[in-house]
C-alpha cells in the first residue's frame, strides 16, 4: 500500500509495508528510528509517542497503536527530529536541566508530548502527560521542566510540517490508493481508504466482512496483542463528513469519527462534568486518536463514554447502505458484547437533544488517570417545583453492559429532590444491578459507591457546586 | 597498578571537603542527558547488527507438567522461521541478584504459568511472533499444585530468627501493646524498558547486548548457563532503562538469545514482551506480617516482635528479607523475630527496589502508627523515644544516625505541628489527614573496581562495568574523578557497561555510587600521588583545579606535569572490618498529607515530604531523584500496586502497564525533598552510603498512617484501595 506522508521533513512512501503494520515497527525496524521506545506496545505507557500534524492541528499520538495508513498525507515528527540545526529543542534542553530524564526510556515519549503542547500553547502539563508513564522520576521534575519550556520559541521545522499537512491532508489520496478501492495486492490485507461515509456504505454492502478502523485504540490491539488478521480493513480518517459535529437549537449532532479530545472541547461548554470525566478517559494520545463512535460500537461494558450518553439521552444513528436507523443508544448494547448492529451497518453520529445541564458524571477509580473505572455513574434530573419530573441515570462497570439503572429513575421521578429521596432511593439500585467481583472492585464497593454517587448528586446539587466535581484536590 | 584498598578502620580523613574543584555534592546535570532527550542512547534492543534474526520467547500455559510442543514441526516450516528451540539450557526464572551462577534451567518442565519455555527464531520479528503464537503447548501429567501462600508448605528461615528476653511477657506485662496482623501483595519492578538481549558469537566468544544492572555477576551467570568459560563472555549494557531489581540477575531472554545465536551462526535479538516481563521476570513477595508492640506508659518499647511469611519457587533460597531493619530501628529489650518462607508455583519472587525494607519498614511503622494512637502520644514522638543508643540486638554502636534530625527537621519543614485529630478536618467532600513514617535501609559496601586514566592532554577517562540504570552513575563518578583530579566536569570522561573494562559492584541495593565511587576515588588517589611524586612535594601539599596544579608557590598544567605521559591507576576496593564492627544504615522520615472523598473513598495524596541522611550526598540533584522515585514507589504501594494473581493457577492476572498500577503524574504530588549534611566515616573513604532506596523504605506507610488520620479507617491489606477504604467509612 503506497502510504506517503512527511518523516522528520523527509517525504518518505511505505510501499512494501502491509497496511496493518504500525506505526511503530515501521520507524524501529524499517526505518532504524530507534528513538521511538516500546514500553508496553498497548497504548498504556506514551514512551513511543509520536507528533502528528494533518489540517486540523498538531498532536501526540501513541505510534504503537496507529496503523500507516494513518499517516497518509500527514506530516510526522520524532524525538530524532526535534533538534534544529544540531540545537535542542526548548523542552529537550529543560528535561537535561531538570533532571527529568534519569534511565531515559520513557524520555523521547514525554518530550513528544510536551514539544506537541509547546507547539500548541497548552499549558496543561498535567493533563498532556497523564498518558506518559515514568518509574523513575516521580514526574515533578518533568513537569517543571514543562513549565520552564512555557513561552521559548518554536522551531521552525513546526512551519514545515503544518505547511505538508496543510497541502496534503485534505488531498485525493495518492494514485494507488483509489479512493473507496481497495489497493493494489501486494498488501496482505485488503485496505480501503474511504473518502466519505456513502463510499463507506458502498464498501460495506459489498464486503460485510470488513472492520472499519477510525482510531485503532482498540483495533490496534487486535493486531499488537491478539495477534489476529484482518483480511480486510477500512480506514475512516478520509470521512470528512463523518467528522462533523452540528450544534442546533434542539440537538448536537457528533460525527461517529469525531475523536474524543474534540468531544472533550465541545462538552466543556454544554456539559461540563461530562467533559471532566473525558479529562481522565484514556490519555491525551488516545483521546486524540479515539472516536466517539468507534467507543461506541466496540460496546465495552466498561466504557466511561455510554453512560454519559444514556443520561443525555442521546440517539444513535446507525446505517446500511442507504438504510438509516435511529434508536437511544441503551438499546445498542444488548448483551456483554453483543450489540445490536447488522452486518455492513456502521454507527453514523450519535445526537444528544438539547438541555439544561443538569449532568454529574463519576468516574471511580484507584489510579486518576489512566484507569478503568469501577463504577461510573451519570445522573441528570429534571427537577420542577422542587420535585423530579423526569430522570436518566446511566452507570458502566456495573453489568455486562453500560446499563440505565430504571428502578431508581421510578423510584425518584414524583419525589421531592431531598436527602430523604436520595437515601431512600438508593435501595432500588440493588434491583437495577448485580454487579460482579474482580480487580477493579469488589461487588459490595460497586453497589456502595453507586449509592452514594446519588446522594453526592444531592449534595453537590444542593450546594450548587460547580458541576466539574472530579478535579484533584 | 592497581590500588587495593579493604576499608577496615573509619575514614577519618575527608579528603573530599577539601578538594578544590567543587564538584562533588554539586546539583550536576547527567552527562548523558543530551542522548536521552534526543533518542540516541543505544539501549539493549536498538542496536543494529547485521545479519540479525529475531527470537520471541514462548509460554508454559500452565504450572506443573512436561512440556510437549506439539507442534514443533509445522511451527518450523512456517515462512521466515528458522528455528524453533527447547534448549535444556533455557532458564526456568532469573538468576537472584548477585547469584553469580545459573539459575534452574528447566524448560522441559513448567514450574508456573508464564514461565518461558521454548524461543522461536525468524527473519522478521513479525514473523517470529506469528509462530510463536501458532506454537501450541501442552503439558503432560500436569497436576494441582499449590499457588496459594495461605496454605502452602513454609521453611523457617532460621537465620533470620532472633528470640531475646521474652517477649510475651513483655506484651502482658505492658501498659500498652498492639499485636497486629498487616498483608502486602506481590510487585512488579515494571522498569520502562522490557527486557531484551542480542547476542553475537565471534567463534566460541560470545558478545551479548542486554539491559542488565550487575554486569560482573551476569557474565558469570551467562556463562554457567551455557557451560562455557566466562572469559568467553562480554557483556555490553551502557544504558539501561530502568532495573529496580529485576535486572539484577540474567533474565531468560539472555540465555535464549545466546543459544539461538549459537545454533543459527547468525546474531540473535530476543526481546520481552509486556506481559511476559510481568510474568517471567521476578516479583517482590507477598508478605504477610505480624508485628506486636509493648510499650510503658510513657511510650517507650518494652517489646517488639517482628513475624513475616513470604513465598518463593521450589529451588529458590530468596525470602524477602521483610525482617531486615526491624532488628536496629527501635528499642525494646525483649524481641522475637522469624521469617518463614512458603513454597509454591507462582512466578519467581526476587529483589524488587529496596528487598525487605520497602514492605518490612512499612508494616512496622503502621504498627508503631497504631501504637502511638493507643497511648495517645505524637507519632513522631513515639519514634523520637524510641531511638536506641546502641543496636538494640547486637549492642555495637551505629556508624552515622541522623535519625533523630530527620525527624525533626521533617515535622518542621511539613508542618506536623498543625496535624489534625482523627477525623477532625474535612474540607467539602474530602477528609483531610496527616500521617508520618520513618524511613530505614541497610547499608552496604561491596568489591568494586575502575580504572582512571590521566590522559597527556590533561583530560581523564574513568572505565569500569559499573552500569547507570537511571540513577547518575555517569554524572557522578565523573564528578568524583574530577575533583580528585581537579578538572572541570567535562574533561572527565566516564565509560560504562561493559565487561571488558574493571569489574564494578554493579547497581543494586543501594550500594552503587559508594562502592564505585570508591574505587574511583582510590585511583584517582594513586595518580594524584604520582602527580606528587614527578613534581617532588607531598601529595597532600598538591592543589588541583581546572587541570592546574598548585604546590609550593608554583602553578603548572597537568599536560606539561604528563610531558606527553598518561598515568592509569586501577581503585580496587574491598569491604572490610568496618561493615561488621558497627550498624551501617541510612535513615529518615516521611510525612504526607492526603484527602480522602467521604463517599467514594478515593485517596489523593496532596503533598509529601522526605527527610533523610545518607551520609555525604555525591550530587544533589541525582540523590534527590533517587529519593522522589523512592517515594513515588511508595505512593505505589499505599495506594495502587498490587500483582493479582489468579487463585486457581497462580497466573499474574494483570500483566500489563494497563491495569498493574504504577502511579501516574496525577497520583503524584509536588514531593519535596531534604537531603540532611552527613558524613560516614565507616562506611567508605568518601564518607558516603546508599540512597537509591531510602526513598521507598516505609513510605508507603506516611500514607495509610495519613489516611487513618483523614477517616479513622486502618486498611491492613495493602495497597489501600478506594474500595478498602470506604469499607471502614
Amino acid at each position: 500500500m503506497n502510504i506517503t506522508f512527511l518523516l522528520n521533513g523527509e517525504t518518505v512512501s511505505t510501499q512494501a509495508a502491509p497496511a496493518t503494520a504500525t506505526l511503530l515497527d515501521w520507524l524501529r525496524e524499517s526505518r532504524h528510528l530507534t528513538g521511538t521506545k516500546e514500553g508496553c506496545n498497548e497504548g498504556d505507557c506514551g514512551a513511543c509517542t509520536v507528533m502528528v500534524t494533518d489540517d486540523q492541528g498538531t498532536r501526540a499520538l501513541n505510534a504503537c497503536i496507529l496503523l500507516l495508513p494513518q499517516l497518509h498525507g500527514k506530516a510526522l515528527r520524532t524525538v530524532e527530529g526535534l533538534a534544529e540545526n544540531g540545537v535542542l529543542h526548548p523542552v529537550q534542553k529543560e528535561m537535561v536541566d531538570h533532571h527529568a530524564s534519569q534511565c531515559g526510556f520513557c524520555t523521547p515519549g514525554f518530550v513528544i508530548a510536551m514539544v506537541t503542547s509547546h507547539a500548541n500553547g497548552s499549558t496543561d502539563h498535567a493533563t498532556a502527560l497523564a498518558g506518559n508513564l515514568c518509574r523513575c522520576t516521580g514526574y515533578a521534575p518533568i513537569l517543571r521542566a514543562a513549565k520552564a519550556a512555557e513561552g521559548q520559541p518554536i522551531p521552525g521545522w513546526l512551519t514545515i510540517d503544518r505547511d505538508y499537512a496543510r497541502t496534503n491532508s485534505g488531498a485525493t489520496p495518492s494514485a494507488t490508493v483509489p479512493e473507496g478501492q481497495r489497493p493494489d495486492a501486494s498488501a496482505e490485507a485488503a485496505a480501503a481508504l474511504p473518502g466519505s461515509s456513502d463510499a463507506l456504505a458502498a464498501l460495506l454492502l459489498e464486503q460485510p466482512d470488513t472492520t472499519i478502523i477510525a482510531g485503532a485504540t482498540d483495533v490496534g490491539l487486535w493486531v499488537t496483542k491478539k495477534l489476529r488478521d484482518l483480511p480486510r480493513v477500512a480506514f475512516l480518517h478520509r470521512c470528512r463528513d463523518l467528522q462533523q459535529i452540528e450544534v442546533s437549537e434542539e440537538s448536537i449532532r457528533i460525527g461517529a469519527a469525531v475523536t474524543m479530545d474534540r468531544v472533550l472541547t465541545l462538552m466543556q461548554k454544554h456539559h461540563p462534568s461530562y467533559a471532566s470525566m473525558i479529562r481522565r478517559y484514556g490519555s491525551a494520545q488516545v483521546r486524540a486518536a479515539a472516536t466517539i463512535g468507534g467507543n461506541i460500537a466496540n460496546g465495552s461494558p466498561i466504557g466511561d463514554n455510554p453512560p454519559a450518553l444514556i443520561a443525555l439521552g442521546a440517539t444513535l444513528h446507525l446505517r446500511s447502505g442507504d438504510v438509516r436507523r435511529g434508536m437511544p443508544i441503551e438499546a445498542f448494547f444488548i448483551d456483554y458484547g453483543k450489540q445490536d448492529r447488522g452486518p455492513s451497518e456502521f454507527v453514523e453520529a450519535v445526537t444528544i437533544p438539547r438541555q439544561p445541564d443538569r449532568l454529574k458524571c463519576y468516574k471511580l477509580s484507584k489510579r486518576f488517570d489512566q484507569d478503568i473505572s469501577a463504577v461510573c455513574g451519570c445522573f441528570n434530573l429534571t427537577t420542577k417545583d422542587s420535585k423530579i419530573v423526569e430522570a436518566r441515570i446511566a452507570f458502566g462497570g456495573m453489568a455486562g453492559t453500560p446499563k440505565r439503572a430504571t428502578t431508581l429513575e421510578q423510584a425518584l421521578i414524583g419525589q421531592r429532590w431531598a436527602r430523604e429521596t436520595a437515601e431512600q432511593a438508593m435501595s432500588a439500585l440493588d434491583e437495577d444491578f448485580a454487579p460482579l467481583t474482580d480487580m477493579r472492585a469488589s461487588a459490595t464497593y460497586r453497589l456502595d459507591a453507586a449509592r452514594n454517587m446519588l446522594l453526592r448528586y444531592f449534595l453537590e446539587d444542593e450546594a450548587g457546586l460547580p458541576a466539574i466535581s472530579e478535579v484533584r484536590v | 597498578m592497581t590500588e587495593h584498598f579493604k576499608m577496615e578502620t573509619p575514614a577519618t580523613e575527608r579528603r573530599l571537603d577539601d578538594m578544590a574543584q567543587g564538584l562533588v555534592g554539586a546539583p550536576l546535570d547527567r552527562p548523558e542527558g543530551p542522548l536521552k532527550v534526543t533518542g540516541t542512547a543505544t539501549y539493549a534492543n536498538e542496536w543494529q547488527i547485521e545479519g540479525m534474526a529475531h527470537g520471541v520467547m514462548v509460554r508454559a500455559p500452565g504450572n506443573s507438567g512436561r512440556v510437549i510442543l506439539a507442534n514443533r514441526d509445522d511451527v518450523a516450516k512456517l515462512p521466515g522461521v528458522l528455528a524453533v528451540i527447547q534448549d535444556d539450557r533455557l532458564l526456568r526464572n532469573p538468576a537472584q541478584g548477585t547469584a553469580n551462577e545459573a539459575p534452574v534451567q528447566s524448560p522441559h518442565h513448567a514450574a508456573y504459568l508464564g514461565q518461558l519455555i521454548a524461543v522461536v527464531v525468524a527473519e522478521t520479528f513479525e514473523q517470529a511472533r506469528h509462530a510463536a503464537q501458532s506454537l501450541q503447548v501442552t503439558l503432560e501429567n500436569a497436576q494441582m499444585v499449590q499457588v496459594d501462600p495461605a496454605t502452602a508448605a513454609v521453611e523457617p528461615q532460621d537465620g533470620q530468627a532472633l528470640d531475646q528476653g521474652d517477649l510475651d511477657a513483655a506484651m502482658r506485662d505492658a501498659p500498652h501493646s498492639v499485636d497486629l496482623v498487616y498483608t502486602t501483595p506481590s510487585h512488579s519492578s515494571a522498569p520502562m524498558e522490557p527486557h531484551a538481549s542480542i547476542a553475537s558469537w565471534q567463534g566460541g566468544d560470545l558478545t551479548l547486548r542486554g539491559s542488565y544492572q550487575m554486569l560482573k555477576y551476569n557474565r558469570n551467570e551467562l556463562a554457567d548457563s551455557l557451560g562455557i568459560h566466562p572469559d568467553r563472555v562480554r557483556i555490553i549494557s551502557p544504558y539501561v532503562g530502568g532495573g529496580f531489581g529485576s535486572k539484577l540477575g540474567l533474565a531468560p531472554e539472555a540465555v535464549a538469545a545466546a543459544i539461538a545465536a549459537q545454533e543459527l551462526g547468525r546474531p540473535v535479538s530476543v526481546a520481552l514482551q509486556r506481559p511476559q516481563v510481568f510474568e517471567a521476570t521476578m516479583r517482590r513477595s507477598e508478605t504477610r506480617q505480624r508485628v506486636r508492640l509493648a510499650a510503658d506508659a510513657e511510650g517507650r518499647l518494652t517489646g517488639l516482635g517482628h513475624d513475616a511469611r513470604v513465598s518463593n519457587l521450589p529451588g529458590e533460597s530468596f525470602a524477602e528479607p521483610v525482617l531486615q531493619a526491624s532488628h536496629f530501628l527501635y528499642a525494646g529489650a525483649n524481641r522475637r523475630m522469624s521469617l518463614e518462607l512458603a513454597r509454591l508455583h507462582r512466578m519467581c519472587a526476587g529483589s524488587v527496589r529496596a528487598p525487605g525494607e520497602a514492605v518490612g519498614v512499612t508494616v512496622l511503622e503502621n504498627a508503631m502508627d497504631e501504637l502511638a494512637h493507643e497511648i495517645g502520644i505524637d507519632p513522631v514522638a513515639l519514634r523520637l523515644r524510641n531511638i536506641p543508643e546502641k543496636d538494640p540486638e547486637s549492642g555495637k554502636d551505629y556508624s552515622s544516625r541522623r535519625f533523630r534530625e530527620a525527624l525533626e527537621s521533617g515535622a518542621e519543614a511539613f508542618g506536623w505541628a498543625d496535624r489534625p485529630g482523627v477525623k477532625e478536618r474535612r474540607e467539602g467532600e474530602w477528609l483531610i489527614g496527616y500521617g508520618m513514617a520513618s524511613a530505614a535501609r541497610v547499608n552496604v559496601l561491596m568489591e568494586s573496581q575502575a580504572r582512571v586514566t590521566l590522559l597527556p592532554d590533561g583530560t581523564a577517562r574513568v572505565e569500569t562495568d559499573m552500569t547507570d540504570i537511571g540513577t547518575g552513575t555517569y554524572a557522578i563518578l565523573g564528578q568524583i574523578a574530577g575533583d580528585m583530579l581537579g578538572l572541570p566536569r567535562d574533561r572527565v570522561e566516564v565509560v560504562l557497561g561493559d565487561t571488558t573494562l574493571p569489574p564494578a559492584a554493579g547497581s543494586g541495593g543501594s550500594w552503587g555510587a559508594s562502592s564505585s565511587g570508591t574505587s574511583v576515588y582510590l585511583a584517582c588517589e594513586a595518580i594524584r600521588r604520582q602527580l606528587a611524586q614527578r613534581l617532588e612535594v607531598d601529595e597532600h601539599d598538591l592543589t588541583l583545579k581546572d587541570g592546574r596544579a598548585t604546590y609550593a608557590n608554583q602553578v603548572k598544567s597537568l599536560s606539561d606535569i604528563l610531558q606527553g605521559d598518561e598515568i592509569a591507576k586501577l581503585g580496587h576496593v574491598k569491604p572490610g572490618d568496618t561493615s561488621t564492627d558497627v550498624r551501617q544504615a541510612t535513615f529518615g522520615a516521611y510525612f504526607a498529607e492526603v484527602a480522602v472523598h467521604a463517599a467514594s473513598g478515593e485517596t489523593r495524596i496532596r503533598r509529601m515530604h522526605g527527610s533523610f541522611a545518607a551520609g555525604r550526598i555525591l550530587n544533589a540533584k541525582t540523590a534527590r531523584s533517587q529519593c522522589l522515585g523512592g517515594m513515588t514507589f511508595g505512593i505505589g504501594i499505599a495506594l495502587t500496586e498490587e500483582l493479582a494473581f489468579d487463585p486457581r493457577d497462580g497466573h499474574v492476572a494483570n500483566h500489563n502497564l494497563a491495569e498493574y498500577h504504577i502511579p501516574v503524574n496525577a497520583d503524584v504530588p509536588q514531593l519535596t525533598v531534604e537531603l540532611l549534611e552527613e558524613r560516614d566515616d565507616w562506611a567508605n573513604p568518601m564518607q558516603a552510603k546508599g540512597i537509591g532506596e531510602l526513598g521507598i523504605c516505609g513510605a508507603a506507610a506516611a500514607i495509610t498512617n495519613a489516611i487513618h488520620n483523614a477517616t479513622g479507617v486502618r486498611v491492613r491489606d495493602y495497597p489501600a484501595t478506594l474500595d478498602k477504604v470506604i469499607a471502614g467509612m
